[in-house]
């Protein structure tokens, strides 16, 4: 489904993305692990081009992200993202922000798209939040809102940039069941996060990257109980000490 | 200080103040939707990715913004014939007017949607907007939102500004004080029956940015 091969990024000097190759399968669930700055927002960030890559191949769900001459709109409305700022648009209602996209992007009509934003939000608890403006929800509720302005799309990959790390502890559950619930109905799925009983729990591998490479996949048992690596291991002590 | 003050004038010649009120009016109109039209156009060139593009609006502002409206009127008014091109006067008055707050209309934009945040143009780009429609559906309506005070102050401008096309012998508000100087000799009725004309505009004007920036306020609901 998405297929990074040798694939290289700089930030003038500094090497983001070094020599990264990685097969996600349909239906597995990546979760992406590292410390600040090892390049783990980028890794996801390249699949729908929000940053491009200078070398190496790029394939999503059959398209080339590498080659320039990639129509992105198409590949775009295929892959749903979340942000760790939430991201919504204050003007519109949490219904206008999960439909404006289908409408514009997907050409539903308005009938279907509502119906399908509709869906969606019930789908995430906010049945009763359809007419809110952001300014009236609270983070956990926004981020709900921002998965399901993904998921109206329709798509086939969902990722996550640290979707829990701006919210208070007490509403970072109602987010991460949300996201449990997608990765048991098969979505395929990349998250950058930190939260661990997330990732033993539902991941297929468990990436993690420093320096800009990856540095170990492994299933998150493995990884977690017995990493392969004394940068994993450092890691994993530092998450586990906060 | 009054009992000099012929009101009697004034009522004589409303009729020509009601027709130059409304010239006024439609002038104003007229060029503030072109200027604010301008200033959209230009700030998206501002803003885009091609230098090209970039220069030109950039000239365009910092010219107009650095000289005299009057000298930019006059520039239409004498420059223009002399380079073969004729126009009437009320269209040349109302390009340079359309113009002159467009380049002003560009930067009050910009500061519009330069205040919105980055990762809402980065969600619509991750949702496979395009760049139109994300500046129609995302930064648009905001950044018109976050603007019509300093919009509606500029269109103030605009509507005084448009005295000066009264230098063109456009019949409007301005010129009806002058007419009515210049016939009876009485500059203090002439002018503040002007005056009070342009106070009515203002107050509409009000009038009408209270009522829009409630509505904006409401559905943003902050
Ligand atoms: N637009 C940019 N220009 C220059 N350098 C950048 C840019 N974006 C990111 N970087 C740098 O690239 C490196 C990797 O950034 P990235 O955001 O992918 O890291 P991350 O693993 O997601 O970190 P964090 O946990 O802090 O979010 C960092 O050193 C960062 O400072
Ligand atoms: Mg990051």
């Amino acid at each position: 489904m998405i297929s990074y091969k040798n694939v290289n990024k700089w930030y003038g000097e500094l090497h983001v993305l070094n020599s990264i190759n990685l097969e996600v399968e349909k239906g597995e669930v990546i979760v992406v692990c590292g410390p600040s700055g090892s390049g783990k927002s980028t890794l996801i960030r390249c699949i729908n081009r929000l940053e491009p890559i200078q070398e190496g191949e790029l394939v999503v769900d059959g398209m080339a992200v590498h080659d320039k001459k990639t129509n992105m709109t198409k590949i775009r409305a295929e892959i749903g993202f979340v942000f760790q700022s939430f991201n919504l648009y204050p003007h519109m209602t949490a219904l206008e922000n999960t439909t404006i996209a289908p409408l514009k992007v997907r050409g539903f009509n308005k009938a279907e798209a509502e119906k399908l934003g509709r869906e969606m939000l019930t789908r995430v608890g906010l049945a009763d939040r359809i007419d809110h403006y952001p300014a009236q929800l609270s983070g956990g509720q926004q981020q709900r809102v921002a998965i399901a302005r993904g998921l109206t799309m329709k798509p086939k990959i969902m990722l996550f940039d640290e979707p829990t790390s701006a919210l208070d502890p007490e509403m970072i559950h109602e987010v991460l069941d949300v996201m449990r619930d997608l990765a048991k109905e098969g979505m395929t799925m990349m998250a950058v996060t930190h939260e661990m009983g997330f990732a033993r729990e539902v991941a297929s591998r468990v990436v993690f990257m420093d320096e800009g490479k990856i540095i170990e996949i492994a299933p998150p048992n493995d990884f977690f109980t017995n990493p392969q690596t004394d940068r994993g291991k450092y890691f994993l002590q530092s998450i586990l000490t906060h | 200080m009054l009992e000099g003050f012929n009101f009697r004038i004034i009522w004589e010649y409303m009729p020509l103040y009601m027709q130059c009120f409304a010239a006024t009016l439609w002038l104003s109109g007229l060029s503030l939707f072109g200027a604010v039209v301008v200033g959209i156009i230009a700030c998206a060139m501002r803003l885009s990715q091609s230098r090209i593009l970039r220069s030109i609006a950039g000239v365009y502002i910092e010219t107009i913004r650095s000289t005299p409206l009057l000298a930019q009127l006059y520039f239409f008014y004498f420059g223009l014939p002399s380079m073969g091109i004729m126009l009437p006067e009320w269209l040349t008055g109302v390009i340079a007017l359309t113009l002159n707050s467009g380049a002003y209309y560009a930067e009050i934009i910009r500061a519009g949607i330069q205040a919105i945040d980055f990762g809402q143009i980065e969600a619509g780009i991750a949702s496979g907007l395009s760049y139109i429609q994300r500046m129609r559906f995302i930064i648009l309506p905001q950044a018109l939102g976050n603007t019509i005070r300093p919009m509606l102050g500029q269109a103030i401008i605009l509507v005084k500004d448009s005295s000066l096309l009264s230098l063109i012998s456009i019949m409007e508000l301005t010129r009806a004080g002058q007419v009515l100087t210049s016939e009876r000799f009485t500059p203090a009725e002439g002018f503040l029956t002007t005056a009070a004309f342009y106070l009515i505009i203002y107050y509409m004007l009000k009038a009408f940015s209270g009522w829009s920036e409630k509505r904006l306020i409401f559905r943003e609901a902050h």
